[in-house]
């Protein structure tokens, strides 16, 4: 951490200074409607927040809802949560938009993201193109995660590897984004590659 | 409050519905009013992450009925460590102007923005840290992870 401020200043002695915890953020990205706030949602110790970004009419009458029957509105920003580690210590979850007209948006969210989870749609595999190619080509650490619905993956985890094209590298694993233990273990194999990595 | 503010009383602290906070009317006033037209940090040089975390300073705190608007909004919301996300979320404020205004505030000496450097969070014994963090959250039935 590099406060941009000494975090002790003379003359402020007797108020706590307060400390603020090493933030780690990971990214949640897939395509619209495949369970991103689900996930962020089913883990986070606070519910997920939205920030709005000013692009809200951009989305307006774009996204395809014909395989997301219940789901009517469209997050155009970002939803996160948190999860406290430790005092010193907290890991942030940004949900982001996967589709390529937010493109603009990512380097904004994912700069200094320790890695990403791509949360696929077996139906709507084309959705998730864009967020694979973003973290292939930024090199950072990622999962490639298939949200069961209701229980039914509709491909296999072979063939959605053989669809999108990943390398072996890259690990697929299928996940129920409103389980909160199948969640996180879908971030620990994010983070076993991250580690990996630094140990490469 | 200011016009055009949207109403934040609900939903503060744990008492909102399940699910994504609903975004809310459009504020009537154009977000970068209130950063005078800047929509971007200007002295720091870098972009501050999301994640970056804000402290309200003792002199902030105590000098708190001398701001007004969005200015006292945010330093009132830093009492605790908070990222700029959760701040732009809570206060329903624009992700950039609560990066103009979070460098306003710091130069003025009321609050310390901590950017987080990405050499220490990607450092191999904080990641560690994480992965045994999250190893020790139950599943949703309350049942732990099996150990490896």
């Amino acid at each position: 951490m590099t406060p941009t401020e000494p975090a002790t200043r003379p003359g402020a002695a007797e108020a706590p200074v307060l400390r603020p915890p090493l933030p780690v953020k990971m990214v949640i990205a897939g395509g619209f409607g495949v369970g991103k706030t689900t996930a962020v949602g089913s883990i986070s110790e606070i519910e997920p927040l939205t920030t709005e970004a000013a692009i809200t009419e951009v989305a307006a009458g774009v996204d395809d809802l014909s395989h997301t029957p219940r789901k009517t509105t469209t997050t155009v920003a970002m939803d996160f949560g948190c999860i406290t580690i430790d005092p010193t210590l907290k890991l942030y979850l940004f949900g982001t938009p996967g589709q390529e007209r937010f493109g603009f948006m990512w380097d904004d969210i994912v700069e200094g993201a320790v890695g990403g989870l791509v949360i696929v749609d077996t139906r709507r595999l084309d959705d998730c193109y864009a967020a694979v190619d973003y973290f292939e080509h930024r090199q950072i650490p990622f999962a490639v995660a298939v949200n069961a619905f209701d229980g039914r993956v509709e491909h296999t985890v072979e063939e959605v590897r053989w669809a999108l094209d990943v390398s072996e590298r890259v690990p697929v694993v299928v996940f129920d984004a409103r389980e909160r233990g199948s969640v996180r273990d879908a971030l620990l194999v994010v983070l076993e590659q991250a580690l990996a990595r630094t140990e490469g | 409050m200011a016009d055009g503010r949207t109403p934040s009383g609900a939903g503060e602290d744990g008492s909102t519905p399940p699910g994504p906070d609903p975004a809310g009317p459009a504020p009537a006033v154009r977000p970068f009013l209130v950063t005078a037209g800047r929509v971007a940090p200007s002295a720091s040089g870098r972009t501050m992450p999301v994640e970056t975390q804000v402290v309200a300073t003792a002199e902030g705190l105590s000098g708190l009925d001398l701001l007004s608007f969005e200015q006292h909004d945010i330093v009132a919301a830093c009492r605790r460590p908070q990222s700029i996300a959760e701040i732009a979320a809570r206060l329903k404020l624009h992700l950039n102007v609560v990066r103009v205004l979070s460098e306003d505030l710091r130069v003025a000496g009321q609050l310390t923005v901590h950017v987080p450097d990405s050499g220490v969070t990607h450092d191999a014994s904080v990641l560690r840290r994480v992965i045994d963090g999250l190893r020790a959250i139950p599943d949703s039935r309350g049942v732990l992870r099996d150990a490896d």
